[in-house]
C-alpha cells in the first residue's frame, strides 16, 4: 500500500541557515520532472509531534535539515539513526520540545511510520534570528541544490 | 523540619529557548525560587519591518510551528484591519474552522503526550506504552483527525498556505466537509472516553489554587476564539481592542530574557482556564457535561486545571466544527476570491486566541503597503509572571514533602501552562556513534 516516498524539508526560515532544509526542497519541488513520481513534496517546518501523521502514509522518507554535526558550514552528511548516539528520547516539558527523533521513535514504537530513514544533514553556521543564508551557505547553494537533487535521483529510480 | 536542598530543573538538551525552575532551600527557609526563561530575544517584529502587507502573514506562520494557524489569523486580522477589508462571512466562519482545528491540534497533544504521563505516573508518553497503549492510540487518533483537519482547511498540516489577506486561496468542497463531519462525530465519542480515562487519573493532579486575573476574549455571540473583546475576570470587557496594551502591561524582569506582563494584580493568566473562566456559559452543552464531570466550575483558581479546561474545549471545538459545517453546507459554499485592500496605509490590530491564549499582532503600514512598525503579544510571555507567583505560594505548601515530589509539582506546574518557550528552531545537533 505504502509505495510513496515522503521527501520532507524542516527548518525554520526566520532563523537564518536554519531554512536551508526547505530552501532545498523548494529546489526539489521545482526540478520534480527530473524526480519519480512516487515523490511527495512536504514542508514539515517546525512542526514536531504534528509530523507523526504525515509519516505513517510513507514507507521511505528522505528528510532534510540543518544538522550540527561540527563539520564545515555546508557540508552535506547522509546518515541513518542507527548511526547517530543521541537517541535519547527527550522529557518534554512542552509541546514544541519533540524534535523528529522523538516522532520517529514514537512511531517506531506504534509499530507505524516509514521503514526507511534517511538523513540528509546540512552543516547550518548561522542559526540566529534573520531571514538571509550566512555568506558561506549562500554560496554553496547552487552546489549543494544540483549534490542533493543528484542523490535523490540515484535513490528513488 | 529544617532542611537545606536545591530544585534546578534545567533543560538543556537544545541550543535556547529553556525554561529553567531553581528552588533553593537552607534551613528549611526558601532562598531562591525563579522560574526563568532562557530565550533568545526574539526579533521578529523587526523582521516584519521592511517587508510588504501580504507576506507578513506567511513570515508570522513560521514563528510558532504548533500555534501557525493562530498567528497567521491574527497577522491577517491586524493586516486587513489596517487597510479596512471586510471580509465575507464564509470567510469568517471558514477561519473560525481553521481555529478549532488548530486548538484540537495542540490541546491534544499537550493532553496526550505531555500531561497524561504525569497523570499515569509514566516518565513520557513511551513508557505508558504497554501498560496504556490503548489510550495512547485514542490520542494518535483523535490527533490524527486534528491534524487532517488543517491540512483540510489551511491546505497543510501545518504553516498553513490558504489562509491569505482578504479570505482563502482555496475552500474545501462540500464533499469534503461532509466527510470532515462524520469524523468528527466518531471522535465524540472517542473525547468522552478519554475524558472518562483521564477522570480515572486525575485525582493525581495537585488541588493547589492562587486567586489570580484571567484575561481572554469574550463576546455575547460564541464562546471566543477568533474574534470578540478583550476581557478581565477583574475589570470586565475592554472594547477598545486597539488599546490593548492598556490591559497588556509587557515589562522586563533581570532573571529572565522573555518578556513579563501584568495588569490589575502583579499577575495574569491566559490560556484554556482563562477563557473558561470568562466564557464557560457559553460552551457547547457535551462540552459543559465533561466539565461537570471533573467539577471544573468557573471561576476555578487552579492552575493545574488548565489540562481539564483544554479537554472541555476539544470537546467544544469538536462541536462547534459540527455546527460551522452544517451551517456552511445549508448556505453552500462558494468558491469566493479574496477581497483585494483599496488602500495601502494604515495601523491595524488582530486579537485572536490560541491554544495557549490571547495573542495580539499590530502592524503600521506605510502608502506603499510595507509594514514600518510591528509588535507581537505571545500568550506564553503573558504566563511567566503568573507561574512565578504560582510557585511562590505553592512551594511554601509543599516544602515539607520529598525533594522529586516538589521537583514534579513543580514541573507539572509549568507543563499546565503548555509554556511556548523553545518553538523558534528546529535544528538537530548529533554526535556519530
Amino acid at each position: 500500500m505504502k509505495k510513496k516516498i515522503g521527501v520532507i524539508g524542516l527548518g525554520n526560515p526566520l532563523r537564518n541557515d536554519d531554512a536551508i532544509g526547505l530552501l532545498l526542497l523548494d529546489y526539489l519541488h521545482q526540478n520534480k520532472k527530473k524526480l519519480s513520481k512516487k515523490i511527495d513534496f512536504i514542508d514539515g517546518g517546525t512542526s514536531g509531534m504534528n509530523l507523526l501523521h504525515l509519516l505513517e502514509n510513507y514507507d521511505t522518507v528522505l528528510l532534510l535539515d540543518a544538522v550540527d554535526f561540527k563539520g564545515t558550514p555546508g557540508e552535506i552528511k547522509k546518515f541513518t539513526i542507527d548511526e547517530i548516539n543521541n537517541q535519547k528520547i527527550q522529557l518534554f516539558l512542552s509541546t514544541h520540545e519533540p524534535d523528529f527523533l522523538a516522532v520517529f521513535a514514537l512511531l517506531k514504537e506504534l509499530d507505524k511510520g516509514p521503514t526507511h530513514l534517511v538523513i540528509f544533514g546540512i552543516q547550518p553556521k548561522d542559526v540566529s534570528h534573520g531571514m538571509r543564508l550566512s555568506q558561506e551557505i549562500n554560496q554553496m547553494l547552487p552546489k549543494l541544490q544540483k549534490k542533493i537533487l543528484k542523490e535523490i535521483q540515484s535513490m528513488t529510480v | 523540619m529544617s532542611k537545606d536542598f536545591s530544585v534546578h530543573v534545567e533543560h538543556v538538551t537544545r541550543v535556547e529557548g529553556h525554561g529553567n525552575i531553581i528552588l533553593d532551600v537552607k534551613n528549611g527557609k526558601i532562598e531562591k525560587l525563579q522560574w526563568s526563561v532562557v530565550e533568545a530575544p526574539r526579533f521578529f517584529e523587526a523582521m516584519l519591518r521592511g517587508q510588504q502587507y501580504n507576506e507578513l502573514r506567511p513570515i508570522t506562520s513560521r514563528i510558532c510551528g504548533i500555534c501557525s494557524i493562530g498567528h497567521s489569523l491574527a497577522s491577517l486580522k491586524a493586516t486587513e484591519d489596517a487597510l479596512d477589508i471586510k471580509i465575507t462571512n464564509q470567510t469568517a466562519t471558514l477561519r473560525r474552522l481553521a481555529i478549532h482545528a488548530e486548538n484540537m491540534q495542540s490541546h491534544i497533544l499537550h493532553i496526550g503526550y505531555l500531561v497524561a504521563p504525569d497523570l499515569f505516573g509514566a516518565g513520557s508518553v513511551f513508557s505508558m506504552l504497554g501498560k496504556h497503549t490503548d489510550t495512547v492510540l485514542k490520542i494518535v487518533k483523535l490527533h490524527r483527525l486534528a491534524n487532517e483537519m488543517s491540512d483540510l482547511i489551511c491546505g497543510r498540516t501545518i504553516h498553513p498556505i490558504r489562509l491569505v489577506v482578504g479570505g482563502f486561496s482555496m475552500q474545501p468542497t462540500e464533499k469534503q466537509l461532509i466527510q470532515l463531519k462524520k469524523r468528527l462525530l466518531e471522535a465524540q465519542d472517542l473525547t468522552q472516553e478519554l475524558a472518562h480515562i483521564i477522570l480515572n487519573v486525575a485525582d493525581t493532579l495537585p488541588s493547589f489554587t492562587r486567586e489570580t486575573e484571567y484575561i481572554g476574549l469574550t463576546s455575547d455571540e460564541e464562546y471566543s476564539f477568533y474574534d470578540g473583546d478583550i476581557a478581565s475576570t477583574d475589570t470586565g470587557k475592554h472594547p477598545k481592542y486597539r488599546d490593548y496594551k492598556e490591559i497588556m502591561q509587557e515589562y522586563i524582569v533581570p532573571h529572565s530574557t522573555a518578556k513579563y506582563a501584568k495588569h490589575a494584580r502583579d499577575s495574569y493568566m491566559v490560556g484554556a482556564l482563562a477563557r473558561f473562566n470568562l466564557n464557560s456559559r457559553q460552551l457547547h452543552p457535551v462540552a459543559q457535561e465533561i466539565a461537570a464531570l471533573f467539577k471544573l466550575k468557573a471561576i476555578n483558581y487552579n492552575p493545574y486545571m488548565n489540562t481539564i479546561a483544554q479537554l472541555v474545549e476539544f470537546s467544544h471545538n469538536i462541536q462547534d466544527s459540527i455546527y460551522i459545517i452544517d451551517t456552511l453546507i445549508d448556505q453552500g459554499i462558494k468558491q469566493e476570491k479574496p477581497v483585494k485592500p483599496e488602500k495601502k496605509a494604515g495601523r491595524g490590530v488582530g486579537v485572536v486566541e490560541v491554544p495557549r491564549g490571547i495573542l495580539v499582532h499590530d502592524y503600521t503600514l506605510n502608502s506603499q503597503g510595507y509594514c514600518t512598525k510591528a509588535n507581537c503579544i505571545i500568550p506564553t510571555n503573558q504566563n511567566h509572571a503568573n507561574i512565578q507567583k504560582d510557585m511562590e505560594k505553592l512551594v511554601p505548601e509543599i516544602i515539607n514533602r520529598p525533594e522529586k515530589e516538589i521537583e514534579l509539582t513543580l514541573e507539572m506546574l509549568v507543563r499546565a501552562y503548555d509554556p511556548c518557550i523553545s518553538c523558534s528552531t528546529h535544528y538537530l545537533d548529533v554526535t556519530f556513534k
